[in-house]
């Protein structure tokens, strides 16, 4: 039986639906109750910190209820984080499989950031179902936005993620440097604190990174109550997105020959 | 049909640019012809296997690929630790597009290894004769038109390699074959022509046997 030479889209096309496969069941089922951990994580993190803040927001932070704050700060900051920190390790750990010339190291990339979409998106819905059972007020004021916003966000990770994945190849330090400015980067994100509480000269400063933007257009859409400070912009969130899916589509274009080497 | 066209190859080091390991190669596989690659050892044969794979580019000619071609069996990678034989099968079917007819594969592949239970155990807990099996299963679960081999046949217990051999030999007669092996036997026994890799050349022979010749004046022997 001889079967017609596929196009280059089918290949493609097959390969993210096998790798996606793959992933998913990598990440879902290998180890023990490995699912588990998607709703453990950010749990944690948002135990820990209401605890830790509980006490200084007594109950509103720019006008907005305390904990659907951080709620809301860190479900929108996860979607650019885990896509970056997961899509950054994608070809490393699926190296063995470059033996198949079906499967590129963009491939991988690609596949996981969608899929860490995919599963914070679920992780979020599920958070948010259960603290509605707590009588929060879950429901956005502007869902629309809310979309684009994390949909936004997701951008931003995946573009990070599509550069630190070819540059940590090429420089393996890298990597060791992304996972200490990680902790920082929490804190200039804005997932605790409104813009609007950092003083300036500093607030201009921090306004270079997207995801204060991001958290604070989000915050404004979600709560009609918050004022987001004027500077937040969501076309900046999508411009930093756009050059930075560019400029890793390009390193990985560049560096094709090395990224599959071992 | 493999083109090879003024094939150039080359690996960065960590001081730049090193010697070339394959140097203005140039020759065309016509379908259905078994040719078995020979040469000392780093003379560049799996270089040429992975570059004809498509794992590897060439870092100055090209090469053309009018046919369906296996990736390098034989090679070790290919399979991840931490998932069974059955999801590692499951995920070569669907990059070759055989979605539809993936439980055929899987039953082939399940069958040919003789693995038992161990099919749906995580590849990790997989002796190396083991993984040999499975690998060499799933190479020979597809229709490809040309298979690239890298020493494969040497793969598993004598009931095992027995059993592969015959598969070649059926894949053989009816597709083409680029092989690398060290045993002269086996080269004799699937391979018409011969390429030898010498000093980052490649000679082109019809007949094996003046490949393995020139081989074996080389090194002495």
């Amino acid at each position: 039986m001889t079967r017609p030479i596929r196009s280059s889209v089918q290949i493609t096309l097959a390969s993210w639906k096998a790798l996606f496969l793959r992933e998913a069941v990598t990440r879902l089922a290998a180890g023990r109750a490995a699912w588990a951990w998607l709703l453990v994580e950010p749990l944690g993190y948002l135990i820990f910190i209401m605890t830790l803040f509980g006490f200084v927001y007594h109950k509103k932070v720019g006008g907005v209820d305390g904990a659907m704050f951080v709620v809301t700060g860190l479900l929108g900051f996860y979607f650019a984080r885990n896509t970056f920190l997961r899509s950054m390790e994608a070809i490393h750990a699926n190296g063995a499989l470059f033996t198949y010339r079906q499967v590129k190291p963009i491939d991988t990339v690609l596949v996981r950031a969608a899929l860490e979409g995919f599963l914070t998106l679920l992780s979020a819905i599920l958070i948010l179902a259960g603290a509605s059972l707590f009588h929060y007020d879950v429901l956005p004021d502007d869902p629309l936005l809310v979309m684009a916003t994390v949909f936004g966000l997701w951008l931003c990770g995946l573009g990070l993620g599509l550069i630190l994945s070819a540059a940590t190849k090429l420089v393996a330090e890298l990597g060791k440097v992304v996972n200490i400015l990680i902790i920082p980067l929490y804190f200039v994100s804005g997932v605790m604190i409104p813009a609007s509480t950092i003083p300036q000269p500093y607030r201009d400063y921090l306004l270079f990174n997207p995801f204060l933007h991001g958290l604070e257009v989000l915050r404004g859409a979600y709560f009609s109550p918050f004022h987001a400070v004027p500077e937040a912009s969501l076309g900046y969130v999508y411009g930093f997105a756009l050059v930075a899916v560019f400029l890793g589509l390009s390193l990985h274009l560049r560096f094709s020959r090395q990224l599959v080497a071992e | 049909m493999i083109i090879v066209d003024d094939v150039h190859k080359r690996y960065m080091t960590s001081h730049g640019a090193g010697r070339w390991v394959l140097r203005s190669l140039n020759f065309t596989i016509a379908p259905k012809v078994n040719v078995g690659l020979v040469g000392r050892n780093g003379a560049g044969k799996s270089t040429l296997l992975r570059l004809i794979g498509g794992i590897d580019t060439p870092t100055k000619g090209h090469i053309e690929r009018h046919c369906r071609l296996s990736w390098p069996m034989g090679y070790g990678g290919g399979l991840q630790g931490s998932l069974t034989g059955r999801q590692n099968a499951k995920f070569v079917c669907r990059i070759h597009g055989h979605d539809e007819d993936m439980q055929d594969r899987l039953d082939y592949i399940a069958d040919f290894a003789g693995i038992g239970h161990y099919f749906d155990q995580p590849v990790k807990t997989y002796s190396s004769g083991m993984r040999s099996r499975l690998q060499f299963a799933m190479s020979m679960a597809f229709d490809f038109d040309v298979y690239i081999s890298d020493e494969v046949t040497a793969a598993g217990d004598i009931a095992f390699t027995n059993k592969a051999a015959a598969a070649f030999k059926r894949v053989a007669d009816h597709a083409g074959l680029i092989m690398v092996s060290h045993s002269e036997e086996t080269l004799r026994q699937f391979c018409q022509a011969g390429i030898w890799l010498h000093d980052g050349s490649a000679y082109w022979f019809d007949d094996i046997e003046d490949a393995l010749a020139n081989y074996k004046e080389s090194i002495g022997a």
